[in-house]
C-alpha cells in the first residue's frame, strides 16, 4: 500500500501536522545543543538563562490560549501584567507578605481581565476592542502607580524577599503546575470543548445551545489567572519594576502562539500546548543567533523569516484539505 | 444526425486516500442536451464534474472540451474558457456586495486609474441578475443580508455572466424554493436550445428525470448505466443507483395520522416582520406536523423562533407550557433543531465528527456535567456513528471532509444522541441521496412510533405529504391551510394556497 493512503487512512498526516511545532522546538534544541557543545558553553546555565527568559511569557501564553480559542485577541496582555506586578509590589512594601504579593498579582490580572470581558459583552464589542482601549487605560495607570508611589521612576521590591523563589525548580514548578490545570480544563472538561467549538463556528454554537458569553468571560479568567502568575514570576526574576516591567510580554505572547502552531482563527484545531512550544522554540532560537553573533537587525529578519515559514507551513495544513465531494 | 461530443472524459481515475472515488469513468455530454448524473452520496458524481470544472485534478484519465485537450488550472481558469459549475454549498463571499460577488476576481475590468466604477458594476451585475429573473436582488446589497435562496442566484448570476458552453448544476434545486428552481430550469432549457451543454447533478428523481435527455447513474466511483430518455424507469434507476431493489417503505405508508393529545410544543399569535403575522400552532406528543410554502414564507424563521433562537416581537414559543427563552433552555426541554444551512448553522465544518456530535450531548456523558472522559465520549459517539451508517475513516475526521449525506447523518446524530423528544426538521433531506433519505423517513416515523414529536419544514411537497400527520402551508407569514393525513392528498392541493 502507498505511503500516502496509509497515511491518509489513519489520519497520520493530520497528526503529524499537528504535532509539527514540536518536531521544530526538539530541531532548534538539538541546533543549540551542537552549537554550544561547539563554542565549549555552559549547557547548564545556558539552558537556566533559557528558561528565565521563556517562563514568563510561557505562562501567559497558555492563559491567552483560551481566549486565542475562541477567535478573540487581547493585546493588553503585556500591560496587564505591568499593571499586576507594580501593585503586587506595592503591597508588598506595605504589608511585607509574599503571599499577599502573590494574590494581589493574580487578583489584579483576573479584574482587568474581568473589565475586558464584561466590557466586551456589555457593548457587544469585538474583544480586541476593548483589549485595544484597556491598553491605554493601563499604560496610563502604570505612569500612576510610579508615580503615587513616590520613589522616581521605579518600584523596588526587596530581592531577599523573593530570592528564595528565584529558582529554576520553582519556575518549572509553577509552568507544569498551570499547564496541566488548562490541559485539564481546555481538553477533558466542558469548558475548553465548548470553547473550541464556539472558535470554530459562533452560530453553529449558538444553535448547540453554547452561551458564549459565559465561555469568553471563563477564558479571560484563565488568562487573568496567568497574567497574574506571569506578574510574580517577573517580580521574582527582576524585583525592581519599572514602566518597561513586561513591556515586550504582550507582542511575545501572540508570536509564541502562533509559532507554537495555535491557528490564528482559534476553533476545533486549538492546541493548549502550542504556547509552550512557541514560548520555548522563540527563545532557543534567539539564543542560536546570539550564539552566532548575529547583530540585532539581522537576527530580527531571521526570526521575522521563520516566523513566516512556520505559519505558512501550519496554514497550508489547513487550506490543502483533501475533500471528497459527495 | 451525429451528436456533437462536448464534454468527453475518459478513463478517469481519483483516489481519496483508500478510497477510490472514481474508476476509469467515461462520460460523454452532447451539445443540446441536458445530461443527468445521478446516484448516492460518495458514488463520484461531484468528484467527475468537479475535476471537469477545475476544481481539483484526477489521478488518471484524459478529458476533452470540444475536441480539445482539457486541464484547466482552476475554477476560475474552466469559467473563463467556457465551463462553469454551480455547487451545492454556498459559495458566495458573506461580507462583500452581490455586485462584488459576481466579478468576483474581475474588478479589474471596472478599473479607471486607481479607482473601482462601482456604479457600472451595479449596473452590470443587475443586468445579469435580470438577465437569469433574479431581478429582485439588488446587486448592491451586502450579500450577508440575503438568505440562502437568493445567495445561491448570486452564485448562478456569477456563472451565467459568463455565458458558459458547458453548465453544470451540482444538487443546487435542493437549496432553492419553487421559484429559484423555475429559475434553473429556465436557464438550462434555453442553454439546450442555444446547443449548448448542462450536466445535472440531483437526487430529486422526478426532477432529474424530467428535466434531462439521458441519465448516467454512478456507483462506488463507476459508471453502471446510462438511460436515453425513452428508457427512463423510476424503479430501474433506483435499482441500478442502489445496487439492489429498494425494499421497505420510502415515506411511511399508513394513512391513520393519529396523534397524542398532549401538547409539547406551541406558537402563540408570534408576530416577527414579514415572516410570522400572528401565527399560532400546536406540535403534538407523536406528530409529524409538516410546514410547507415559499422559500419566503416564514416557515424557516418559524423553525427558529420555536427552538428559541430568534425572539417573536410578540406573542411566544412555548415547550411544555413553559415559554422557551434561548436555545439551551429549548435544549434542555429535550427540543433539537436542524437547520436548513446545514454547513454554517447545523456543523462547525472544521471539528471532527467526534466534537460535531458530542457538543449538543455533553450533558449526557459529561461526568457530573462538567468532566469529559474519552471513553465515555468514544462510546457516546461511535453510537451515533453506527446508528445512522455514517461513512467516515474514523470519528476524528473532520466533517469538512465528509460527503453532503453523511454530514447531514452528523447533524442528526447531535440531536438524536442527546435523546430530544422534539425535533424542528428544517429541509432534512437537502442533498441527501435516496438511500440515505429513506433511512431519515424511517428514522422519523420510528421516533414517531415512540412517542417523539418532530415539526418537518421542508419545500419539498412529496416529503411533507409522505410523511406528515398534518400539514400546515404557510404564505407571506401566515397560515393558509391545514390539511389531515389521507391517501388522496396532492401536492396541486397544497400548490393551491402556496402561491
Amino acid at each position: 500500500m502507498e505511503l500516502k493512503s496509509v497515511m491518509n487512512r489513519y489520519g497520520l498526516k493530520q497528526k503529524i501536522f499537528s504535532i509539527a511545532p514540536l518536531f521544530g522546538l526538539i530541531a532548534l534544541v538539538v541546533c543549540f545543543l551542537a552549537a554550544a557543545t561547539a563554542k565549549d558553553l555552559n549547557i547548564a546555565y545556558s539552558m537556566k538563562n533559557i528558561l528565565n527568559q521563556s517562563v514568563v511569557v510561557a505562562v501567559i501564553a497558555t492563559g491567552a490560549i483560551f481566549i486565542y480559542t475562541l477567535g478573540s485577541f487581547d493585546i493588553s496582555l503585556g500591560a496587564s501584567a505591568c499593571v499586576s506586578a507594580l501593585v503586587g509590589g506595592m503591597v508588598y512594601n506595605a504589608t511585607g507578605s509574599v503571599t499577599l504579593m502573590f494574590l494581589t498579582c493574580v487578583g489584579v490580572a483576573v479584574a482587568i481581565a474581568l473589565i475586558n470581558s464584561v466590557l466586551a459583552s456589555v457593548f457587544n464589542l469585538p474583544v480586541f476592542v476593548t483589549t485595544v482601549a484597556m491598553l491605554s487605560v493601563l499604560n496610563a495607570v502604570v505612569l500612576m502607580l510610579i508615580n503615587i508611589n513616590g520613589t522616581g521612576s521605579q518600584i523596588a521590591v526587596p530581592t531577599d524577599a523573593v530570592a528564595g523563589l528565584n529558582t529554576t525548580w520553582f519556575k518549572l514548578l509553577v509552568l507544569v503546575l498551570f499547564f496541566a490545570v488548562c490541559l485539564f480544563v481546555f481538553d477533558f472538561t466542558k469548558i475548553g470543548r465548548l470553547q473550541k467549538f464556539l472558535g470554530g463556528n459562533p452560530v453553529c454554537a449558538k444553535l448547540s445551545g453554547i452561551n458564549n458569553k459565559r465561555l469568553a468571560i471563563i477564558a479571560f479568567v484563565m488568562s487573568g489567572i496567568a497574567v497574574g502568575l506571569g506578574s510574580f514570576l517577573s517580580i521574582t526574576y527582576a524585583p525592581t519594576l519599572t514602566k518597561n516591567t513586561a513591556s515586550s510580554v504582550g507582542m511575545d505572547v501572540i508570536i509564541s502562539i502562533v509559532f507554537g502552531g495555535m491557528p490564528v482563527s482559534g476553533g476545533a484545531r486549538s492546541r493548549i500546548y502550542a504556547a509552550v512550544v512557541g514560548a520555548f522554540s522563540m527563545t532557543f532560537l534567539n539564543q542560536i543567533m546570539v550564539m552566532f553573533n548575529l547583530n540585532s537587525g539581522i537576527g530580527q529578519m531571521v526570526k521575522a523569516v521563520i516566523f513566516l515559514i512556520v505559519v505558512s507551513l501550519a496554514m497550508s495544513n489547513q487550506r490543502n484539505k483533501e475533500i471528497l465531494p459527495r | 444526425m451525429e451528436r456533437k461530443a462536448v464534454v468527453e472524459i475518459r478513463d478517469m481515475t481519483k483516489n481519496f486516500g483508500i478510497t477510490r472515488a472514481l474508476d476509469r469513468v467515461d462520460i460523454t455530454v452532447y451539445a443540446g442536451e441536458i445530461c443527468g448524473l445521478i446516484g448516492e452520496n460518495g458514488s463520484g458524481k461531484s468528484t467527475a464534474t468537479s475535476i471537469y470544472a477545475g476544481m481539483q485534478s484526477c489521478d488518471n484519465g484524459q478529458m476533452f472540451f470540444k475536441g480539445e485537450r482539457w486541464q484547466p488550472s482552476s475554477m476560475m481558469d474552466a469559467l473563463e474558457h467556457g465551463v462553469g459549475m454551480i455547487v451545492q454549498e454556498n459559495g458566495t463571499v458573506p461580507g462583500i456586495t452581490v455586485a462584488e460577488n459576481i466579478f468576483l476576481g474581475e474588478s479589474a475590468r471596472f478599473r479607471k486609474g486607481p479607482l473601482i466604477r462601482r456604479t457600472e458594476m451595479i449596473r452590470k451585475a443587475n443586468e445579469i441578475l435580470k438577465s437569469i429573473g433574479a431581478d429582485h436582488i439588488e446587486a448592491s446589497a451586502v450579500t450577508a443580508s440575503l438568505d440562502f435562496q437568493d445567495r445561491k442566484l448570486v452564485e448562478i448570476a456569477r456563472v451565467m455572466g459568463k455565458k458558459p458552453e458547458v453548465l453544470v448544476v451540482d444538487e443546487t434545486t435542493t437549496a432553492l424554493s419553487q421559484k429559484g428552481r423555475d429559475i434553473i430550469y429556465d436557464i438550462m432549457d434555453k442553454m439546450k436550445t442555444d446547443g449548448k451543454t448542462v450536466i445535472f447533478i440531483s437526487h430529486d428523481l422526478d426532477e432529474i428525470m424530467e428535466v434531462c435527455d439521458r441519465l448516467t447513474v454512478l456507483r462506488d466511483g463507476k459508471i453502471i448505466r446510462t438511460f436515453e430518455k425513452d428508457e427512463f424507469d423510476e424503479e430501474a434507476v433506483k435499482t441500478s443507483m442502489i445496487g439492489r431493489e429498494l425494499k421497505g417503505d420510502y415515506y411511511r405508508s399508513d394513512y391513520d395520522g393519529s396523534y397524542g393529545q398532549e401538547v409539547v410544543a406551541e406558537l402563540r399569535q408570534a408576530n416577527l416582520g414579514d415572516q410570522l403575522k400572528n401565527l399560532s400552532l400546536q406540535l403534538h406528543k407523536g406528530e409529524i406536523l409538516g410546514i410547507g410554502g415559499l422559500s419566503h414564507c416564514g416557515m424557516h424563521t418559524l423553525g427558529k423562533v420555536l427552538f428559541g433562537a430568534v425572539k417573536p416581537e410578540s406573542g411566544e414559543a412555548l415547550v411544555h407550557g413553559k415559554p422557551v427563552r434561548d436555545e439551551a433552555y429549548a435544549m434542555k426541554e429535550k427540543v433539537g433543531y436542524v437547520a436548513k444551512d446545514r454547513d454554517v448553522e447545523s456543523l462547525c465544518l472544521d471539528a471532527s465528527i467526534r466534537d460535531n456530535i458530542s457538543v449538543a450531548g455533553l450533558d449526557q456523558f459529561a461526568v457530573s456535567r462538567f468532566l469529559i472522559l474519552p471513553s465515555k465520549e468514544k462510546a457516546y459517539v461511535k453510537q451515533q456513528v453506527d446508528d445512522l451508517s455514517i461513512k467516515c475513516r474514523s470519528a476524528e475526521q473532520y466533517v469538512s471532509a465528509l460527503s453532503g449525506g453523511n454530514k447531514q447523518k452528523v447533524a442528526f446524530g447531535k440531536w438524536t444522541g442527546r435523546g430530544s423528544e422534539i425535533l424542528i426538521l428544517d429541509c432534512p433531506t437537502r442533498g441527501v441521496d435516496i438511500g440515505v433519505k429513506q433511512a431519515m423517513y424511517q428514522l422519523m416515523y420510528r421516533m414517531k412510533k415512540e412517542g417523539k414529536s418532530i415539526l418537518l419544514i421542508s419545500e419539498e411537497m412529496a416529503e411533507l405529504i409522505g410523511m406528515s400527520d398534518r400539514l400546515i402551508v404557510m404564505k407571506d407569514g401566515e397560515i393558509k391551510k391545514e390539511f389531515r393525513r389521507e391517501e388522496k392528498l396532492s401536492e396541486s392541493d397544497m400548490i393551491r394556497y402556496m402561491i
